[in-house]
């Protein structure tokens, strides 16, 4: 069985989620069978610059074959003709046109999965919104699994997207809420779809002692580990951390941990270390009495999953409706909608240790329950399985005409997301009686 | 108390979250969630006052003072070249325009009058259309001005409010300040004025030393000078400096504990270890009172009646309270 992984950048020294998400579930598969990934040469997801030579590769035993890009993104095309597809009345021309110009352009990898589509038993495609996804998938239609990768933002609205979720053969989706938003907006129930998610490489023995000794961190704290960024919810978190540290009675300090693009407050109980390797990561992890996800847009989160696989609580933004789910799902961590929440929770985690304590093994079990590599490995044979059973895939919806694609009857892409369901999905179990991942 | 109650085995988080909430409805007052006042102040005056209800003429006034702008019929200020000699009959009409040169040849030239007038005209229309446009962005700035004091009347009301939940808080902490510094003084002058030994009546030897299945160490010779020795029944020591805060301190080690008559000795009070010492003080004596040799958690005895608060979790599984704090402080 030969898979092709068809993702947007690649390489171990890109940590974007969705290409790490791609990066592991290629080398865990290379031990079923044989992988190939099929990628662009860029780096940078702002520019898609060429930087990598075009040809194949060996990464941590994985081939790579890499194709170039076509264009850069032009950031003030993009800005544009995003705010048309967003904001405003369209149609299907100025969607296309959007895909375009978001990137990365690679017609050589399009070409390539059109050409060799019969060499693969099956096509994963991560991450739907790029023009690799799009066009690959509708390429190798009967072949295509999808890693959606969908976080809730007006992308999904986009109109061109929603054939492309029903005529693909199988959809891993990261959560219940993703898939609810995918079936509500594109109707493709009938497509074979499961939860997964991603594992994580999480060590056995982390060292909190050697992090605390190493960056002389004392005394109880929270971690944050991410970008720093706004759109992560960052100038929130810094917001409420501060009113929380008017409290005489709090005594946790805050750790940030990532690469930072936003000013970080000037006070003695807030540290940045910046960017550390993933050794000192999850000593830090494991460190901490529990981990702050402010993220707004997860499709999942990887670090929340890396603090429970380490038995630490999770205190989520509650209005990442992502977030909120897991946290239910797992009882393994409050979440805020605001800032009295975000104290009163915050203080509830550090104050009463039986329950920072339960919610730790809460996650601790719910990681390896859904997520330790064996379970997403099985998850991924399974649909491979399923996929191969089940009947050809019916046609691929071909893109309108030159008439129709000028059809200004397209509603903007934000009403269509405003319509669509909000709120996790609290089920503890799936309607076939399995336990939600 | 704890800040919300959990007590079983497995937590429900959406159970606690509901707690956490309730509970900040309950320090708040008003169950009003940031959104919501949010959407108040973005509301309209219109929509939000009742007319019938509300003793405001603000709205009257505003609506008095500024009707409904409809802009002015403006004059027709056209002038073109044949204005002059325009008329509604056909005949006359013709017979201007044959007569034009004439006119132009033994009477005057009309053509500058025509165009002089024809620039009037424009700059008539042009001012008049001028003005139309300041009114009707003076008014437009009026209305925002409006719903701007509006937001500020919404806004004060809502700190008028918030103000005098805070006043209340701050009463009600100064009562329960006010309260703890009575007790306090209660507490002291309970030590200052308790009676020396030798002034009671008669007591069996201390308890202390009876219970203690060890016998206290003697206190080293650098750490006790001879004039600082506890009375070994119980007598009031002579007051030195810094007595007092350190009384302080044990008193806070001790909170939470059994009754003051037992911790100041009095007969009937439980018997308590005199190993510890209390802060570390380099005169803390092995020998003094019991209730203030049992503030040391790490020291105290697991059964004893006023074992003192725990930072770490509880051994029976429950959950750790905090201490005994004031609650919601």
């Amino acid at each position: 069985m030969k898979v092709a992984v068809v993702v947007q950048r690649y390489g171990t020294s890109i940590n974007g989620g969705a290409e790490l998400h791609a990066r592991y579930i290629a080398e865990r598969l290379a031990r079923h069978g044989e992988v190939e990934v099929l990628t662009t040469c860029a780096t940078d997801y702002v520019t898609w610059r060429n930087e990598l030579p075009p040809g194949i590769e060996q990464v941590n035993g994985v081939s790579v074959r890499r194709f170039p890009v076509k264009h850069e993104r032009d950031p003030r095309v993009f800005g544009r003709r995003q705010e048309r597809v967003f904001a405003h009345r369209h149609s299907i021309g100025d969607e296309l046109d959007w895909l375009d110009a978001e990137g990365p352009t690679a017609p050589a990898l399009v070409d390539h999965i059109t050409r060799h589509a019969g060499d693969y038993a099956f096509c994963l495609f991560f991450s739907y919104r790029y023009y690799h996804a799009f066009y690959g998938a509708r390429a190798a239609a009967d072949r295509a699994i999808l890693v959606p990768t969908a976080e809730r933002d007006a992308t999904i609205g986009l109109s061109i997207f929603h054939p492309l979720f029903r005529s693909v053969r199988g959809v891993m989706y990261n959560s219940p809420e993703e898939r609810t938003m995918i079936q509500a907006v594109s109707g493709n129930e009938a497509v074979a779809g499961v939860v997964v998610g991603v594992g994580s490489d999480v060590p056995n023995n982390p060292q909190p002692g050697r992090f605390r000794q190493k960056y002389n961190v004392r005394g109880p704290f929270a971690v944050y580990v991410g970008r720093i960024d706004e759109n992560k919810g960052c100038k929130e978190l810094f917001d409420f951390f501060e009113g929380y540290l008017q409290d005489p009675h709090g005594k946790l300090s805050l750790v940030l941990i990532g690469n930072s693009l936003l000013p970080i407050p000037q006070h003695p109980r807030i540290r940045h270390l910046g960017f550390l390797n993933d050794a000192d990561k999850f000593d830090a992890m494991a460190a901490a009495d529990l981990l702050f996800m402010p993220s707004y847009y997860e499709s999942l989160s990887m670090v929340a999953l890396e603090a429970w696989a380490l038995g630490r609580p999770v205190l989520a933004n509650g209005r990442c409706d992502v977030l909120k789910g897991q946290c239910i799902r797992s009882n393994a961590g409050l979440y805020y909608d605001n800032g009295q929440e975000f104290a009163e929770t915050l203080k509830a985690i550090e104050q009463n240790r039986w329950l920072s304590g339960t919610l730790g093994r809460n996650g601790r079990q719910f990681f390896r329950e859904h997520y330790d590599w064996p379970v997403i490995e099985r998850k991924y044979l399974d649909m491979f399985e399923r996929v191969r059973n089940a009947p050809a895939a019916r046609a691929v919806e071909p893109l309108p005409g030159w008439l129709d694609r000028r059809r200004q009857d397209l509603p903007a892409a934000e009403e269509v997301l405003a319509k669509l369901p909000t709120g996790p999905v609290t089920g503890h179990r799936q309607p076939d009686g399995r336990r939600w991942a | 108390m704890p800040e919300f109650n959990v007590r079983s085995d497995s937590v429900n988080v959406e159970h606690i979250m509901e707690q956490i909430r309730a509970r900040i409805r309950e320090k708040r007052g008003v169950d009003y969630t940031e959104e919501q006042i949010r959407e108040l102040a973005a509301v309209k005056l219109e929509k939000f006052l009742d007319p019938r209800g509300v003793r405001s003429d603000l709205l009257e006034q505003f609506r008095k003072a500024m009707p409904a702008y409809e802009p002015p019929a403006l004059p027709n200020y056209s002038f073109e070249s044949d204005t002059l000699f325009e008329s509604h009959r056909g005949i006359i009409r013709f017979f201007r325009k044959l007569f034009h040169p004439l006119l132009k040849l033994f009477l005057f030239n009309p053509n500058p009058l025509i165009r002089a007038l024809n620039i009037q005209a424009q700059l008539n229309t042009m001012y008049a259309e001028r003005e139309a446009q300041r009114e009707s962005s003076r008014r437009a700035m009026d209305q925002l001005y409006y719903e701007l004091i509006h937001n500020l009347v919404l806004e004060l009301t809502r700190t008028g409010i918030e103000v005098k939940n805070l006043k209340m808080r701050v009463e009600s902490l100064s009562s329960r300040l006010e309260f703890n510094e009575r007790r306090a003084r209660a507490l002291e002058s309970a030590v200052v004025y308790k009676p020396a030994e030798e002034e009671r009546p008669s007591r069996p030897p201390t308890p202390v030393a009876a219970a203690s299945p060890q016998p206290a160490p003697p206190p080293p010779p650098s750490q006790t000078p001879a004039p600082q020795a506890p009375h070994p029944q119980g007598g009031s020591p002579p007051e030195g400096p810094g007595q007092r805060s350190r009384r302080r301190r044990r008193r806070r080690g001790r909170r939470g504990g059994g009754p003051v008559a037992g911790q100041f000795g009095a007969p009937g009070a439980a018997p308590q270890s005199a190993a510890g010492t209390t802060d570390g003080s380099p005169d803390a004596r092995p020998e003094a009172p019991s209730a203030f040799a049992a503030s040391d958690p790490a020291l105290a005895p697991p059964t004893a009646p006023d074992a003192p608060e725990d930072d770490g979790p509880d051994d029976d599984g429950a959950p750790d309270t905090g201490g005994d704090e004031p609650h919601g402080q």
